[in-house]
């Protein structure tokens, strides 16, 4: 296991070079170069000078990207002259508005997920698994928008139940406990990962299902709920894991459409004003982070096969 | 667009920072004279009683994605935004002249902080308001004057977001302190009074000298000696960085404006206190604590707006596209919110989109013949535009000077409203009787009837030339992105084929600025940026900026030996004949597409606040704000 381990770290640190010298080197071939990129917000000398000292302008492009690689190395990621602040203090800004946001609903969705699959499973073809699937279907196919304006009309404006916009403290904790503005956002991002989550829950427990070893424990005398949670649930979980990994760099990106809808000026809603205004240090910052984050997410992917399934880690590639 | 641009510093042509990207102002309600006015119109509003209650805080919707993030009020070009400046840099530190006199771009007088300026010649003096103080309690001081003045000299060309090439400070051969509070300047050149006072004068703010220094305990001589400003610039473009240290600053806490800024997060907001050392006016209740919230969308805003609470806002802002259409005759429609007074806001500005007039363009022949771009004018449907998309919150543009709020500056024809109503029958037969004729195959016009001559063509357009043109406009308004559909839907219907391309802001501005506009290829004909030019800080729209030959912000690069001399005229010795004569000619020339002026805000305060008639230049007034009961 431990040698599966750090050969998998040592995978994913040369995937984090290569992203980051793929990152610096779109840069670089930007029409116009980097210079242009970068100082076409910058008015001032001592503008020019940052820029030429973060990004290691007036050199050889190789040279230029270890200069970065250090500065990133060292914490700085950049300067944003469009927003007249460092990137690391948007991304410390942003990133845990966008944490809160995405983890607690991958988490609410995986936590119902995994019953609802498991249910449909179980009673595949009845009435129950029809009507979950339609509404699968339906959380599935509703554009986030349309949903997060629909509770907030409902839930906020009308019913004042819940806030019409995101927790606006800072800090992890302000925000987490401040569940009333916390809500509807999450709810709304949910819905959509909620109904992928358990489809791949219901597909996997159905081939699950199927498996002589289920058959065996039946006749061992296991009954249902303990069949399902004992002997379908882990395998179930599979795709499940899958899909955590995969999402963690949708996690970092966050999400656009409910940040701007619920006011929270995460992770999502920074890099598209970035792209809106070209501002390519933030860009390149946090692209990188979200970059460092698949590699991560593909990482704990495969650390989480190889606990769920045991023979996945003898495997050698 | 003053500063309207300005956020988008990536253009070396300064003036195009007054380029306007959309609708900035935070809270305003305008209202041209005799027209809207405040809170009217609001069914459904609280307005409370009458009777003043001192005190309370008020919370105000800032536009999207318009957090200040500047607070030097030396703006270099690329943090030169409303945002920046009037909803928070003035707030703060008071430029030497204000303007916006209720609705109108006026000089006011009141929250100026010196005395109007007395002209001798080209002599002209001012003298410092005694009562504005700063708030480490030295005066506002002559020597503040000249303190900015100097920065400007040294690093206005590269620095100064408002800097105007050939213009102030470089129209001046000196300026000097007499005493402590009185200015004296001699003036290059003949300028009119009116115009060097709202173009030029209007640009200054003066600096405490605790900020002439280098270092936090390196002090400077800026004040005294230009060569000292730029390392002071330095200093304090960088102590400007990092919003988050701003609050209690040593500098930055220094002010003379009303307002002092106590809490700064970008995603929390803004918060003030009111400063206890401020001399100017203020109403006698005013409101003590005012917060500016920043937002991701206009829809969050909304939200935020209807459903009230404990984390309500007291001024916010409706989108257009949920506007109430006013019913005829009115200026404003029932108000979907209640307990809230409506405001409709127009900037003081001019809404168009550019020709391209450039060697480079390969279609300059067309563009250049004045047929065309008067057949394209009678197919631009301004009532359309107003009634449709912009839900009755729109006003015709008619000639090259603002047309809302109606000021001085408008010709008696241009107040008569459209010069060139939608007519695509008229459209049809212009571009018919100078030759060109309906391709069967491809459904375009064609130049069948090449040459100079009157019903000919025109010059350089050869025979089959389709007439095709290429537009960049820049999406995100949705009012705008209908009209520009719109006018190609209009214009496709008598065989112009427009091919427009939505791109950002930056892109259009980066497209019609860039490089190959000067050096090769600069293939568009016509680009709508969106709200196209605010007046400020230079609020006398004379031609100067926009369409003199070579003017800086003379995009389309629009050339007319008759209209530089009828500019000229304005410039040096203002009379409104001269004015109107050069506005009239212009306005046959079409130098520019004319196209509405959208509403830039409408306005939300709840009922029970008073905030008055708000300035068409975006500037705001909390501390004259206050809560009735």
């Amino acid at each position: 296991m431990i040698t599966y381990l750090v050969r998998r770290v040592l995978q994913a640190l040369a995937v984090l070079v290569l992203v980051s010298i793929l990152l610096f080197g779109m840069l670089w071939l930007l029409p116009g170069g980097p210079k242009q990129a970068i100082l076409s917000g910058v008015h001032t000398s001592a503008g020019l000078a940052g820029v030429r000292r973060d990004y290691g302008l007036g050199s050889p492009a190789v040279l230029g990207y270890l200069s970065w690689l250090g500065q990133v190395l060292h914490g700085n990621l950049g300067y944003s002259y469009v927003e007249n602040t460092s990137v690391s203090s948007l991304l410390a800004a942003s990133l845990p508005r966008t944490l809160v946001l995405t983890l607690t609903a991958t988490v609410l969705a995986i936590v119902v997920a995994i019953p609802v699959g498991l249910l449909q499973a179980a009673r595949r073809g009845s009435a129950t698994d029809h009507v979950i699937r339609g509404l699968s279907y339906v959380g599935y196919g509703m554009p986030s928008f349309f949903l997060g304006s629909i509770l907030i009309l409902v839930f906020a404006v009308r019913e004042h139940m819940f806030g019409a916009e995101g927790p606006q403290q800072p800090g992890v904790v302000a925000m987490l406990t401040d569940w009333r503005d916390l809500t509807l956002p999450v709810v709304t991002l949910a819905v959509l990962t909620l109904a992928i989550f358990a489809r791949y829950v219901r597909t996997a427990a159905i081939d699950s299902l199927a498996q002589d070893y289920i058959r065996t424990a039946r006749a061992a005398g296991a009954g249902q709920p303990r069949v399902l949670s004992r002997h379908v649930l882990r395998n179930s979980l599979i795709p499940v894991i899958t899909l955590a990994g995969l999402s963690i760099p949708r996690i970092l990106a966050g999400a656009l459409v409910v940040e701007s809808l619920f006011n929270i000026e995460g992770m999502g809603w920074q890099l598209w004003q970035a792209a809106l205004k070209h501002d390519f240090p933030v860009l390149l910052g946090f692209i990188l982070v979200i970059g460092a984050g698949a590699v991560l997410g593909s990482l704990l992917a495969d650390l989480g096969y190889a606990i769920a399934d045991p023979r996945i880690r003898y495997v050698r590639t | 667009m003053r500063r309207a641009l300005r956020r988008h510093g990536t253009l070396s042509l300064l003036p195009l920072r007054r380029l306007r990207r959309q609708a900035v102002a935070a809270c305003g309600g305008l209202l041209a004279v005799g027209l809207v006015t405040a809170g009217c119109g609001a069914a459904g509003a609280n307005p409370g009683g009458d009777t003043p209650v001192g005190g309370g805080t008020v919370t105000y919707a800032l536009q999207p994605n318009q957090t200040p993030d500047y607070i030097f009020p030396f703006t270099n070009g690329n943090a030169f935004t409303v945002a920046n400046t009037d909803t928070f840099q003035f707030l703060m530190y008071r430029p030497l002249y204000w303007f916006g006199d209720r609705a109108l771009p006026y000089l006011n007088e009141k929250y100026s902080v010196a005395d109007p300026p007395v002209y001798h010649g080209q002599i002209v003096t001012f003298k410092l308001k005694k009562q504005y103080k700063w708030s480490n309690g030295t005066p506002v001081t002559a020597q503040d004057v000249l303190f900015w003045v100097h920065m400007q000299q040294a690093v206005g060309a590269s620095d100064w977001g408002g800097y105007v090439p050939h213009e102030f400070p470089t129209n001046i051969s000196s300026i000097r302190a007499i005493g402590q509070d009185e200015i004296k300047m001699v003036i290059v050149g003949r300028y009119s009074r009116l115009w060097f006072t709202d173009n030029e004068l209007s640009q200054i703010t003066p600096m405490p000298l605790y900020w002439d220094r280098t270092s936090a305990t390196a002090t400077s001589d800026c004040a005294q000696v230009v060569s000292d400003c730029a390392a002071v610039y330095n200093y304090l473009n960088g102590q400007s960085k990092n919003p988050g240290t701003w609050p209690g600053s040593p500098l930055w806490s220094i002010v003379d404006g009303p307002w002092k800024l106590v809490s700064y997060s970008a995603q929390q907001g803004l918060a003030f206190k009111f400063n206890a050392a401020y001399g100017g006016p203020a109403a006698k209740h005013h409101i003590r604590t005012f917060v500016e919230r920043p937002f991701t969308s206009e829809e969050a805003e909304y939200n935020v707006l209807q459903a009230g609470g404990s984390n309500g806002l007291d001024v916010g802002y409706m989108p257009t596209v949920d506007a109430p259409v006013p019913p005829p005759g009115n200026q404003l429609g029932t108000n979907p919110v209640g307990g809230y007074k409506l405001q409709a806001v127009y900037v003081w500005g001019l809404s168009y989109f550019a020709y391209n007039f450039s060697s480079a363009d390969p279609q300059l022949a067309v563009a250049s013949q004045l047929y065309i771009r008067q057949a394209i004018q009678l197919l631009e449907n301004q009532a359309a535009i107003i009634q449709g998309p912009l839900h009755g919150y729109g006003k015709v543009t008619a000639g090259p000077v603002g047309g809302y709020p109606p000021t001085k500056y408008l010709s008696p024809l241009a107040k008569r409203g459209d010069p060139y109503p939608y007519n695509p029958l008229e459209a049809r037969t212009m571009l018919a009787d100078h030759g060109w004729t309906v391709s069967p195959a491809t459904g375009t016009l064609t130049c069948t009837d090449p040459g100079s001559g009157a019903r000919q063509c025109g010059k350089g357009i050869t025979r089959g030339t389709p007439l095709k043109l290429n537009m960049y406009y820049s999406t995100g308004t949705s009012w705008l992105e209908s009209a520009v559909l719109q006018l190609k839907s209009n214009a496709a219907q008598v065989g112009i084929n427009i091919l427009v391309t939505g791109q950002t802001f930056d892109q259009v501005i980066a497209e019609v600025t860039g490089q190959a506009c000067s050096s090769g290829k600069c293939p568009w004909e016509l680009a709508d940026w969106g709200l196209g030019w605010s007046y400020s800080p230079d609020y006398m729209p004379t031609g100067d900026e926009l369409f003199q030959t070579g003017a800086a912000a003379n995009l389309g690069q629009y050339t007319n030996a008759r209209n530089d001399e009828l500019i000229e005229q304005t410039l040096h010795n203002y009379s409104n004949a001269d004015m109107w004569k050069w506005e009239n000619f212009l306005t046959t020339q079409l130098p520019i597409g004319l196209q509405p002026n959208g509403v830039s805000a409408l306005v939300e305060s709840i009922g029970s606040l008073h905030i008055g008639t708000q300035s068409s230049t975006l500037s705001i007034n909390p501390e004259e704000w206050y809560y009735v009961r």
